[in-house]
């Protein structure tokens, strides 16, 4: 099945996971993707300790995660990966990684981060990655749960953030 | 739930609620969390209190136990009956001891209604 789900979402493992998204999909193989978290060894440790859902965990780097995703072991998973950030995301496809939706989760406020609703906050540079994944053909989605609506959601970004999708 | 707790004990001292903001990034709970800590430790511990396992909360909490110098505790699934129970004698017991003790006291604090209560339905038809 290898990937099934790819969310960007600034939490990484947390409650909403845990609980919705894993009794969604069965998921054998979590995968945090983002390179500072990759070499945060407190912060491996904690999201490997956390996961009481019984699959496996994996903190990645970008390059690491797609090179695992396209490799003959991930074929027999069900992966369902979580990029910090949009960034992530756009690299995670830049990399090689054949997915036909990206899902935008939480991401939180930062500085000179502007609201797209409660829960997303995007910056520049996140709006700009989002756009090159569009560009792409990918579908972005944005569902913290597994029964929000699967709709395409760029619309709405371009109207948020015009100046910035130009 | 401190409010509530408060109603049970009266005024606590060293005691903090800290709630996770819907748009607040893990990074600045975790330093909301050290705040709180550091206003508030006098050097015998904290125990933070959690509600579910493996969620934020519990990993900004984890992340300070790894990572601070003070003697941090964590548990999780936090219930009312837990506080209540803990906060009266918090001052005689260690860290070690006392998060064990709110351990003990979160399970006993889950109770199903008892046959009294049960029975007491039927007789009254």
């Amino acid at each position: 099945m290898s990937v099934m789900h790819v969310r960007m979402d600034n939490r990484l493992i947390h409650g909403q996971i845990l609980v919705s998204w894993n009794s969604h999909y069965k998921i054998d193989h979590l995968i945090v993707t983002n390179d500072k978290v990759a070499s945060d060894p407190l912060q491996i440790t904690l999201l490997k300790a956390v996961t009481p859902i019984g699959a496996k965990v994996s903190v990645l780097t970008v390059a690491d995660c797609v090179k695992y995703c396209l490799s003959p072991e991930a074929e027999k998973e069900n992966i369902f990966v979580i990029a910090k950030t949009p960034e992530d995301g756009w690299e995670l496809v830049e990399r090689g990684l054949n997915i036909p939706m990206l899902n935008l989760g939480n991401q939180a406020f930062v500085r000179n981060s502007k609201k797209l609703s409660n829960t997303v906050f995007l910056t520049e540079e996140g709006v700009k990655a989002l756009k090159k994944i569009h560009e792409k053909g990918i579908k972005i989605t944005c569902r913290m749960m597994p029964t929000d609506p699967e709709n395409e959601f760029w619309t709405t970004i371009e109207k948020t953030y015009p100046e910035w999708v130009k | 739930m401190l409010d509530a707790l408060q109603m049970l004990t009266g005024e606590l001292q060293q005691v903090a609620a800290l709630g996770l903001l819907e748009s607040e990034a893990p990074e600045d709970l975790i330093e909301r969390v050290r705040e709180s800590i550091n206003s508030m430790d006098d050097g015998d511990g904290v125990l933070i209190a959690v509600d579910l396992f493996g969620a934020t909360p519990f990993h900004a909490s984890s992340r300070l136990f790894l990572e601070s110098e003070k003697k941090i505790e964590v548990i999780t699934g936090v219930n009312l009956p837990m506080l209540a129970e803990i906060v009266v004698d918090r001052q005689e017991l260690s860290i070690e001891d006392f998060v064990k003790h709110a351990y003990q006291a979160g399970m006993d604090g889950i109770q199903m209604l008892p046959d009294s209560i049960r029975n007491a339905k039927s007789s009254l038809k």
